[in-house]
């Protein structure tokens, strides 16, 4: 599905990401945790095509494809999805019109038929059902003025309307409480298949406790420098990161 | 001749528009009409008024030079089908419709609604055969002609022979709006169209009324509408008054509102500005009653060697009033928009609530903006906000919409849309609304 060789990116000079070598097959779920300033929200967007950064070395295939030379709005109609740590919010693009032209543009490049207003309808539906949402977000203007808690589930939602084949979750469960938590969780493992991978950010092993990761890897200072399965995010938790970070410094030095 | 002084700036152009009177007077072969009086006393005015130059403050970005030099003639009804005009109305919308085609009445084209008793839509001519708006009408002109320094006013006044009179009686209250529709289609030489209409709502009654200036896709052609209208809104009445324009590449209009509204009125004005070459509107309100409310919302989208400007002023003289301004537009390619908005607030106005937006996406390098919010306060206790925000898009935003599978140019018209939209929220009938958003559709897909 993915595979990640010797990435190096920089912004503005500054070099972030200092060579990251990742795999991930069809069907996979990849936690990556990290401290704060690691580089993990840099890695999930250079995936999803932000131009703000600069790839100095290595490769990214995606489906055998080169991904790096695919403009943002390729990557989304190939299959990627991101949820934003941060989603904006745009005043006056009422959320239902973006759900339509997103899931009908998405249609279009599968070469399904574009869904007429009540197939929609049903649609948007059943998937708000799944992430827990009220219908009356429809009528607002994306994102604007939701909680922390609502950009996310409304991320979830996009991810759960738009059926990715990778998705990258930047901490979706910052900032939620444990039902909102479980709802996502939930939301997330309604859409695992076989063919379908996960790339999830996260500070925190709480929530893999409700999503399985197969791998989990750390990342510091733009490095993956420890991968392992659940187990190493539960000594993350017990001990902090400090004992990882004290051994690359050793090493560095 | 190789010198001219300033003032006589425009000297020959004026010299057009009065030869060109002349002979439409003599081609006159209706009866005499107590109306040709006026447009007589009109055309004389014009000679006695000065074109605007871009020495005049009003007119610093804003030159009529290329409006003047056509050679102008008048219009005649032509190459329409009664089928056509539904593309020009709001979708499913009851209205009472009057059709010009080149500046010429069509009661062939037009439908005839039947409207409430009491709401009275009528040739200005006509209202002044009658007995009982025979003096109203009157005073109106009158009104008009006295003390008028604007030439354009006078020239529209000079040759406006179907000016409208649109009266609504005390407590009547219309809800089919009434429709003016002003269609250009092709014509070999330059035209002029001269419309006035003159609305007036008694105590307590409220209607609504539109104008659409459309070019009829495919014609090509120069003209100038020049459209005047004197607004008057009684006590505790409203009007509503449309202005959604889509003319040609090489239309220009000039549209003056004047209106004045007594104590507890409301008078609304919502323009929409897409087409045209250049484009000046001149939305002036003044107020004669406390706790009244003036709302004027515009929306312009400029492309091309388009020149939009908006020039409006609220002048708040008595106390308790509010005045609401919002306008947005988006300028690309080498267009270029203006908007002056003053706001005068009379020493006696105290508790005046003015507040007034304008808002503005320049998409191109050699596309330009000029705001000039002008607030001049005499009263002290006031609440008056005004700000002024030129900008582009949020890369960010567009970015976002990108990232769930829109292409650019999606992303982009959904970001310049939503931008309009908040414009477009507050039109009181939602066809025009509707219609409204769909001019503005066709555009962003142009
Ligand atoms: N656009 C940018 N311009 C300048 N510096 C940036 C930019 N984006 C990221 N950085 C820097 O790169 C480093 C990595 O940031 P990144 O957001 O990827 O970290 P993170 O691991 O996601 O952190 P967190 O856990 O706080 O979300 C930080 O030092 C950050 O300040
Ligand atoms: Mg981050």
């Amino acid at each position: 599905m993915l595979t990640v060789k010797d990435l190096k990116v920089a912004v503005e000079d500054k070099t972030i990401l200092n060579g990251i070598n990742l795999e991930v097959k069809p069907g996979e779920v990849h936690a990556i945790m990290g401290p704060n300033g690691s580089g993990k929200s840099t890695f999930a967007n250079v995936i999803a095509g932000r131009e703000d950064y600069e790839v100095e070395s290595g490769s990214v295939l995606y489906k055998g494809e080169d991904l790096l030379e695919m403009e943002v709005d390729e990557r989304a109609l190939a299959g990627i999805f991101m949820a934003f740590q941060y989603p904006v919010e745009i005043p006056g693009v009422s959320t239902s019109n973006f759900l339509k032209s997103i899931v009908n543009a998405n249609r279009e490049a599968r070469g399904l038929e574009e869904m007429n207003a009540m197939q929609m309808l049903k649609y948007i539906r059943e998937k708000i059902e799944l992430v827990g949402m009220d219908e009356k977000f429809l009528r607002r203007s994306l994102n604007e003025g939701f909680s922390g808690g609502e950009k996310k589930r409304s991320e979830m939602l996009q991810m759960a309307l738009l059926e990715p084949s990778l998705a990258i979750l930047d901490e979706t469960d910052s900032g939620l409480d444990i039902d909102a938590l479980r709802i996502v969780s939930e939301a997330v493992n309604k859409l695992r298949t076989q063919d379908r991978s996960f790339i999830i950010v996260t500070h925190y092993q709480r929530l893999l406790n409700y999503i399985e990761p197969d791998f989990v890897h750390v990342l510091y200072k733009g490095r993956i420098v420890k991968s392992g399965d659940k187990s190493l995010a539960l000594e993350l938790e017990d001990k902090g990161y400090d004992w990882i970070k004290e051994e690359v410094d050793a090493v560095a030095v | 001749m190789s010198t001219t002084v300033a003032q006589d700036r425009y000297a020959a152009e004026k010299q057009k528009f009065q030869e060109l009177f002349d002979q439409t007077e003599a081609a006159n072969q209706q009866p005499a009409h107590p109306l040709d009086e006026y447009r007589q006393r009109a055309m004389a005015l014009v000679g006695t008024l000065d074109f605007p130059t871009r020495r005049w403050e009003e007119y610093k970005y804003t030159s009529v030079n290329r409006i003047l030099q056509p050679d102008y003639a008048i219009g005649q009804v032509q190459g329409v089908d009664a089928a056509d005009i539904k593309t020009y109305l709001p979708e499913g919308m009851d209205a009472h419709l009057i059709v010009f085609v080149n500046g010429q009445l069509s009661e062939a084209l037009s439908q005839f609604a039947e409207l409430p008793a009491g709401m009275h839509v009528m040739l200005l001519r006509d209202a002044m055969d009658s007995d009982r708006f025979g003096s109203i009408a009157r005073e109106q002109l009158d009104n008009i002609l006295k003390d008028q320094d604007d030439i354009f006013v006078a020239l529209n006044a000079a040759f406006s022979q179907h000016s409208l009179f649109l009266y609504s009686e005390k407590n009547v209250v219309c809800e089919k709006p009434v429709y003016i529709l002003h269609l250009s289609t092709n014509a070999e030489t330059p035209i002029l169209n001269s419309h006035m209409n003159i609305a007036v709502a008694e105590t307590g009654s409220e209607f609504a009324y539109i104008e659409g200036q459309f070019e009829k896709p495919g014609a090509t052609g120069t003209y100038f509408n020049n459209i005047y209208n004197r607004v008057t809104v009684g006590a505790n009445a409203h009007i509503h008054h449309y202005c959604l324009q889509q003319e040609g590449a090489d239309g220009f209009v000039i549209n003056r509102v004047d209106a004045e509204q007594d104590r507890d009125s409301q008078f609304s004005n919502y323009t929409v500005d897409l087409g045209g070459r250049i484009v000046r509107n001149n939305l002036n309100t003044v107020h004669k009653g406390s706790n009244l409310t003036t709302n004027y919302y515009g929306v312009y989208f400029g492309k091309e060697q388009q020149h939009i400007d908006n020039h409006t002023f609220i002048d708040h003289a008595v106390p308790h009033c509010q005045s609401n301004e919002l306008y947005k537009g988006i300028v690309t390619d080498s267009a270029r928009g203006v908007f002056n908005g003053k706001v005068m607030v009379r020493k006696d106005a105290q508790k005046t609530n003015a507040f007034q937006q304008s808002s503005s996406l320049v998409l191109s390098n050699k596309a330009e903006m000029d705001s000039k919010p002008q607030l001049e306060i005499f009263a002290d206790d006031v609440k008056c906000s005004h700000g002024a925000t030129i900008g582009q898009l949020d890369e960010s935003s567009v970015f976002y919409l990108r990232s769930r599978g829109l292409n650019d140019r999606q992303a982009r018209a959904m970001l310049q849309h939503a931008f309009i939209a908040e414009v477009l929220e507050y039109f009181k009938h939602e066809q025009v609304r509707d219609f409204a958003e769909m001019l503005i559709n066709q555009k962003f897909e142009q």
